[in-house]
């Protein structure tokens, strides 16, 4: 459904995308992330028809974005990191300004906007100044607009900058039920535990080119477990955790990750039966265990692999 | 309709500006015309006739409201881009299926629609005029037509500036520099051209004057109101020279503005 190969984009002498390549099957919630500068919004806006790629392609649905832009606007939604909203315009005219705008048929005009205000909860506040809204509503607003036009992909720069929990956990069920309704939805986030909840498959970004993890993947299934890779334990003792770490140490191919208080985190190959001996070599050296348990494989530590621990 | 004419004209209605700035409009014409009768018709001339003070209400009309408009059309254009930067909404019309052309098309359409609003409020100023004679509906018309090319000139060309810079600040100001330009630099260029003129050849007729000593007086404003006010068989050749080129500045703003709509994604 997105097809980006080998896209370029300078900007003034710096580089803001170098080389990116992805892919996003129809029907899927992707995740693009990065750090800030990694090129997430220059990608965002080369797929949305905002700025033109320097060298490289990019297809949505099948239409190429420099060659067809206004194909490619009917087919996609775009919602920036800061939507802007006509604060001085009623809810409803917002929306009838954007159903006009997308060359919406009048008959059906009207239905449209109807259902983009009650999608969004905001048909009680049809005649509200948008200034009077707050910042969940204008957010559910500015999505209700981008879905005007009933486009077959979605494209979120950051949507979720700014909310609290619950309007966060409001747009994450927004998404998933988008996403269920056949909507391809590409969604770059800072908020790594969201895009887990709810994404199918993620990408890694940085200097514009992709990223890959220890094992040499630059796209990650989010909701599928890979037995093949290295796997994390998390271990509780009664007493004494750095001196369990000494010993865990001690087993072959066991790498110690993190001591704490009375835990411990190490990476055992991926070998289940390993982690059984592991167990046992513990036990049998006196570690008095009382919690042995595998955490799931973050995408936060997923993400730290990546780029490391420290802010870029 | 084009929808983005429907939306410039509801929010600037909504401003508050959409009505202070034509009441001090009016207030400020009817003072001007008001001072002017006086000074016309009791400034100690007891053998003035009715139609001398009609057409020189008329004159004060004419260049008092070209100046007023003048003032006030970049304050209508020069924000009307900048301000879709500074709130963040340009991205939702460039990414909207409104071309460039339509975006241009009714940010331009509604700042000149409301400059001529400002014009037609002025018209029961301007029937005043009519009670002393002298004036007909040929001057009328006429002055009113160029009035309408001049404002829609500088509309265009502030909206280049509103397309060119970030902050309406910068637009407005560099809008209010060209107005300058155009109005005061290009006098002084051609008094200094004259004055040189003068030195070698002595006193001469308008006619004798070369064109290259008056060319900077076809890009004033005030020098095309007054070429629109001879009588109408001299009309012709200055008044077609500045109608060509403000409508050539006119249509270059234009251009350019649509090129920089096209490449604004970056700031959108």
């Amino acid at each position: 459904m997105i097809e980006v190969d080998q896209i370029q984009k300078r900007y003034n002498g710096s580089r803001g995308l170098a080389g990116f390549t992805m892919r996003v099957e129809k029907g899927e919630l992707f995740g693009l992330v990065g750090p800030n500068g990694a090129g997430k919004t220059t990608l965002i806006k080369i797929l949305s028809t905002l700025i033109r790629p320097d060298s490289g392609a990019a297809r949505i649905a099948g239409i190429d974005v420099t060659a067809n832009p206004r194909g490619v606007k009917r087919v996609v939604g775009y919602m920036p990191d800061q939507p802007g909203l006509y604060q001085d315009m009623r809810v409803l005219e917002f929306l009838e300004f954007f159903a006009d705008a997308f060359r919406i048929p009048s008959r059906q005009r009207r239905a449209a906007v109807d259902k983009g205000l009650e999608d969004s909860g905001l048909g009680a506040r049809r005649d509200s100044f948008v200034e009077e809204l707050s910042f969940g509503m204008k957010q559910r607003l500015f999505l209700a607009k981008t879905l005007l036009h009933s486009p077959q992909v979605l494209l979120l720069d950051e949507p979720a900058t700014g909310l609290d929990p619950m309007a966060r956990v409001d747009l994450r069920n927004q998404l998933k039920g988008l996403n269920q309704q056949g909507i391809t939805i590409l969604i770059s986030s800072h908020i790594l535990v969201d895009l887990e909840e709810i994404c199918t498959r993620v990408a890694f970004i940085a200097d514009g080119k992709n990223q890959a993890d220890e094992s040499g993947r630059t796209v990650i299934e989010l909701q599928k477990e890979d037995a093949s890779q290295p796997r994390l334990y998390e271990i509780e003792v009664l007493q004494d955790a750095e001196q369990a770490a000494k010993h865990a140490a001690k087993f072959a191919g066991v790498t110690v990750l993190d001591v704490r208080h009375l835990r411990f985190v190490v990476r055992i190959p991926s070998d289940p039966a390993q982690a059984a001996e592991f167990l046992r070599h513990l036990v049998a050296n006196g570690v008095p265990v009382v919690k042995f348990d595998r955490p799931p494989a973050t995408l936060e530590q997923r993400y730290r692999s990546v780029f490391g621990g420290k802010p870029r | 309709m084009n929808p983005m004419i429907r939306k410039e004209l509801r929010q600037r209605m909504r401003e508050r500006r959409g009505w202070i700035l034509p009441s001090l409009y009016l207030l400020t014409l009817s003072a001007v015309i008001t001072v002017a009768y006086y000074s016309t018709a009791w400034g100690g001339n007891d053998r003035i006739q009715g139609w001398q003070v009609g057409a020189a209400l008329f004159l004060t009309l004419a260049y008092t409201q070209l100046v007023l408009l003048l003032l006030l059309a970049p304050v209508f254009s020069a924000g009307a881009l900048t301000i879709e930067k500074e709130q963040r909404t340009l991205g939702g019309l460039l990414t909207s299926l409104l071309r460039p052309t339509q975006i241009w098309w009714g940010k331009f359409a509604a700042s000149l629609m409301f400059v001529l609003l400002l014009l037609v409020i002025g018209l029961p100023v301007l029937s005043a005029v009519f009670a002393f004679g002298g004036v007909g509906p040929w001057e009328i018309t006429i002055v009113a037509l160029t009035t309408v090319i001049i404002l829609g000139t500088i509309s265009a060309i502030s909206l280049y500036w509103s397309s060119a810079f970030r902050r309406s600040v910068h637009a407005t100001a560099v809008s209010y520099v060209t107005v300058v330009a155009m109005t005061v630099v290009t006098f002084i260029i051609f008094g200094i051209a004259m004055s040189r003129l003068s030195n070698r050849v002595g006193n001469a007729g308008w006619t004798s004057i070369p064109e290259s000593v008056k060319a900077p007086l076809y890009l004033n404003p005030l020098f095309f109101i007054t070429v629109s006010l001879v009588p109408r068989r001299q009309l012709y050749p200055e008044w077609f020279i500045c109608l060509s080129v403000f409508s050539a500045i006119a249509a270059l703003s234009a251009i350019l503005t649509l090129r920089n709509l096209r490449r604004s994604g970056d700031v959108a």
